[in-house]
């Protein structure tokens, strides 16, 4: 009984983890209506960022959220206001090989400057290991989960409350009409896909300091995060944090009872069931992938 | 079906082709001979894909499980059971094909991206499955093909060897892809691509076409990753069954131009020696180089020329090809025009299209409440009723693109038979035409092309389908258009060429939506002239239209209908005067004041 809690205790936590990195995702698809396939990357580059500032500077990656989620706002605006923009009325196909290519040029540009090897960090705080009645946890983690809710809800309130959240449902649901309110579109795409981008980076702070850093770190991330955003409704704020914690659940439970190596076959088959039987997602939130 | 080496195209084609093969033996240089073989097998492996994710239009992003099953099958079989790769890659070819039946069924309707994820999810089952299976296929370390030389093994110690049996199995590929592009079957992939509701409209089961269109690339990528397996003696799942495979292979397609014969092909021998060459050169600063020139001329491609090399530069070089001699010309003959068949009307007069009581909720509201109607042959039946009635809600169930929930339609064919057709593409095989309120036209092939798309339905062979799509562009007065792309014709052209596609499909009812709206008035009177024509010729003509007074004039008889109901039948002279018709109109409000 106690392992059990201990597992479901411990896959909630992971939820925590992926859910930042699915709020950022089903962001920018909710509102610029872009799958961003070089989100994994992102995470990969806000990790090394937060890496080089603990190994160069001393800073303790929770210390270095500041400058990670500048650097990764400032990145997703870049790729928003350079490359995205200019093919917001080409074919999906376009915009997926768009996305690709991002992707497929930052891993290997890690590759170059970083090399396959795998980096870590060592500070003690978000390391201990705390204890409520049988079951342990790593303060990190607990830290992770927490900031997760926060950020969740201060998203949640900053898109029901604020002239540019307000803006950002505006242009998810309706291009045109959003522009004739006086929404500037342009402007306020750049600002979701920083904001998306930031998210990852806060991520990527909290991930460092449980997970190793290495090139393709992202790519196992964000195929997850495509996984929980599908379940959850694409482009939905409560579907992708309930999505987060049922993968966090599924992967904690199926790596005991089914096996570490098929976890992942177990959330992939949910995944394609979902997409095919029901493509809003589970919640019947968000915009159908037909 | 093997092009005519006289014609230029052709020959320009043999000669490039040649090159690819003769000149890296001529060099004798064994990195230049590894490099063309790479080039042709990724050549193969990005046509093979650009069958679905060109023609097709299904962005593929997990083509590596096709490549992995073609590799294992081959090297599991050569190790365990000493069987040839020349057999084993056919065992590969069936899994593959049976795996793409299961993943291409329940994605088909998955659109762009989203197809492009459930991909990818497939990709990484498979790569996780297999190196789950250690006990079979050796896991996660991957297994070592023997080392027996010789044809049969398809294993050389000389490197011109591999080249030659790579630049075949190019061959074999780029001969497929071409006889599916001039096929019927090929202009079938690009009109569900362009509009999957007008490909139904004109009798295409889009559901068979692209399931067809996945089997054969799935197929053919097998064969490849069964010989590059062979090739690189070693097959591992991380790289047989990778996401980074998938993306070159997409990609090469993409750069040479999506949907074409040559481009795949082209992208390939452009891209891959730079990134080759670069690993070379590059190699001091570490791994990653050739991917990071990937990624980048991935992201330049796509916002700098999105329609790839053959899309953005292939019509100034076909013209400048066509500039070549061409030693075949004297043999080619034009295809004559049949004249238009005059159809026997020993049965005009009789029910052909009967509507039974037929009803359809949208939630709470009904849309179509109990609404009958019937066509008689060779007549022209008037639809009308204010904005809102419901006309194109019975307009869809009449050709099958909604289910009625309740009540019949069926249509009489040629021998006299009822029938009730349950999907659009039935009801256009049981002989009912339409066209669509807002045009569907397909909008990057030329006009014959969009006429031969309808003409494919009942005719054998492309000559008698042209024969056909040139008839009814005489009938349309389409013909001086025949080699326009559809998207540059004006509002009245399309509105025509809608009626002709329509009517190339042969049918013995035509149901036009709304197509002299829109239209200035010089383009209804030509559009009016037309349909009495299309009438005379055999065809019963059910048409919704709100200009009244073409209705008046054109039909035999009116139907209005009112929320969801037949509020009135009869002569346009009856109809015309009827008080509830007014009154559907223009409300009570205009009765009375005329009545006070």
């Amino acid at each position: 009984m106690s392992l059990l809690l201990q597992l479901v205790a411990n896959g909630l936590l992971l939820g925590g983890a992926f859910a930042i990195i699915s709020i950022g995702l089903t962001l920018i698809f909710g509102v610029v209506r872009v799958v961003n396939f070089a989100h994994g990357e992102f995470l990969m580059v806000g990790m090394y960022v937060a890496w080089l500032c603990a190994s160069r500077l001393g800073l303790h990656p929770y210390a270095a959220v500041p400058i990670v989620v500048v650097f990764l706002f400032v990145m997703g605006a870049a790729m928003q206001r350079y490359v995205i923009q200019s093919l917001l009325s080409a074919d999906a196909h376009i915009q997926v090989f768009a996305t690709v290519g991002i992707s497929t040029a930052l891993l290997n540009l890690a590759l170059l400057m970083f090399g396959a090897d795998i980096r870590k960090v060592e500070f003690a705080f978000g390391n201990q290991n705390l204890s409520i009645g049988s079951l342990t946890f790593v303060s990190g983690q607990v830290i992770t989960f927490v900031v997760a809710i926060v950020v969740a809800f201060a998203m949640h309130f900053y898109l029901t409350r604020t002239y540019t959240g307000r803006a950002f449902r505006a242009l998810a649901q309706n291009r045109t009409a959003a522009a004739l309110m006086g929404v500037d579109v342009n402007k306020t795409y750049v600002f979701a896909f920083g904001i998306g981008a930031a998210l990852v980076g806060i991520a990527s702070c909290l991930l460092t300091l449980q997970y190793p850093v290495f090139p393709t770190v992202g790519t196992y991330f964000v195929l997850t995060a495509f996984v929980i955003v599908v379940l959850g409704g694409m482009g939905s704020l409560p579907g992708a944090v309930i999505g987060s914690m049922f993968i966090g659940l599924i992967d904690s439970l199926a790596g005991f009872y089914v096996g570490p190596d098929l976890k992942e076959v177990v959330y992939f088959v949910i995944f394609l069931v979902i997409l095919i039987v029901r493509p809003t997602g589970l919640f019947g939130l968000g915009r159908g992938s037909e | 079906m093997i092009p005519n080496p006289l014609q230029p195209r052709a020959y320009v084609a043999y000669l490039a082709l040649a090159a690819l093969l003769l000149l890296p033996i001529a060099t004798q240089s064994p990195f230049v001979i590894h490099l063309a073989i790479q080039v042709c097998v990724f050549a193969a492996l990005a046509s093979a894909w650009n069958i679905v994710g060109g023609f097709a239009g299904q962005l593929s992003l997990g083509h590596a499980v096709y490549y992995g099953i073609g590799s294992y099958a081959a090297g599991l079989l050569v190790l365990h059971f000493g069987i040839s790769p020349w057999v084993g890659m056919f065992a590969g070819v069936g899994v593959s094909a049976l795996v793409a039946l299961v993943i291409a069924y329940p994605t088909l309707r998955l659109r762009g991206p989203f197809f492009s994820l459930a991909s990818i999810a497939f990709l990484e089952v498979a790569r996780l499955l297999v190196n789950h299976e250690e006990a079979w296929t050796h896991g996660a370390g991957g297994l070592n093909v023997p080392l027996q030389i010789g044809l049969k093994w398809m294993i050389f110690r000389e490197k011109w060897a591999y080249l030659l049996v790579a630049f075949g199995f190019l061959m074999v590929v780029l001969w497929i892809c071409r006889a599916i592009r001039h096929s019927r079957f090929g202009y079938y992939l690009i009109a569900v691509r362009e509009r999957e509701d007008a490909a139904r409209a004109i009798g295409i089961n889009p559901v068979r076409v692209k399931i067809a269109a996945a089997v054969i690339s799935a197929c053919l990528t097998s064969l490849i990753g069964s010989f590059h397996g062979m090739y690189l003696t070693f097959i591992e799942p991380s790289s047989a069954f990778s996401l980074e495979l998938s993306i070159q292979i997409a990609m090469f397609a993409l750069i040479g131009g999506l949907g074409t014969v040559a481009g795949p092909v082209l992208g390939t021998v452009v891209v891959l020696p730079i990134a080759e060459l670069a690993r070379g050169w590059l190699s001091a600063f570490g791994n990653g180089t050739h991917g990071f020139v990937y990624g980048v001329v991935l992201v330049a491609v796509v916002l700098f020329f999105p329609r790839g090399l053959v899309g953005q530069l292939g019509g100034r070089v076909t013209q400048w090809i066509d500039k070549l001699p061409d030693f075949a010309r004297a043999r080619r003959v034009t295809v004559a025009s049949l004249p238009t068949a005059v159809r026997a009307t020993a049965s005009a007069g009789e029910p052909i299209l009967k509507v039974d009581k037929i009803e359809k909720r949208f939630g709470g509201l009904k849309a179509t409440d109990k609404v009958s109607l019937t066509l008689h042959e060779g007549e022209i039946l008037g639809v009308i009723g204010p904005n809102g009635a419901g006309k194109t809600t019975v307009f869809n169930q009449l050709s099958g693109f909604l289910r009625p929930d309740g009540g019949t339609v069926t249509i009489r064919d040629a021998a006299g038979h009822w029938s009730a057709p349950r999907s659009p593409e039935g009801f256009a095989r049981a002989g009912v035409g339409r066209t669509f309120q807002i045009v569907q036209p397909f909008a990057g092939l030329t006009v014959l092309e969009n006429l031969l798309l309808g003409a494919f339905m009942r005719t054998k062979g492309r000559d008698e389908a042209e024969a056909l799509a040139r008839s009814v562009a005489e009938l349309t007065e389409l013909t001086p258009l025949l080699d326009t792309e559809a998207r540059s014709l004006t509002v009245g052209g399309m509105k025509r060429l809608e009626i002709a596609r329509a009517l190339a499909t042969s049918p013995r009812v035509l149901l036009l939506d709304e197509v002299l709206a829109g239209l200035n008035p010089a383009d209804v009177a030509r559009a009016i002239v037309m349909i009495r024509r299309i009438r005379d010729s055999g065809v019963s003509v059910l048409m919704i239209e709100h200009l009244m007074q073409a209705t008046m004039a054109l039909s035999d008889r009116i139907v209005v209908i009112h929320l969801g109901k037949v509020l009135k039948e009869g002569l346009p002279a009856e109809v015309a005067n009827d008080v509830e018709v007014i009154q559907a109109y223009l409300g009570k409000g205009y009765t009375h004041a005329q009545g006070s």
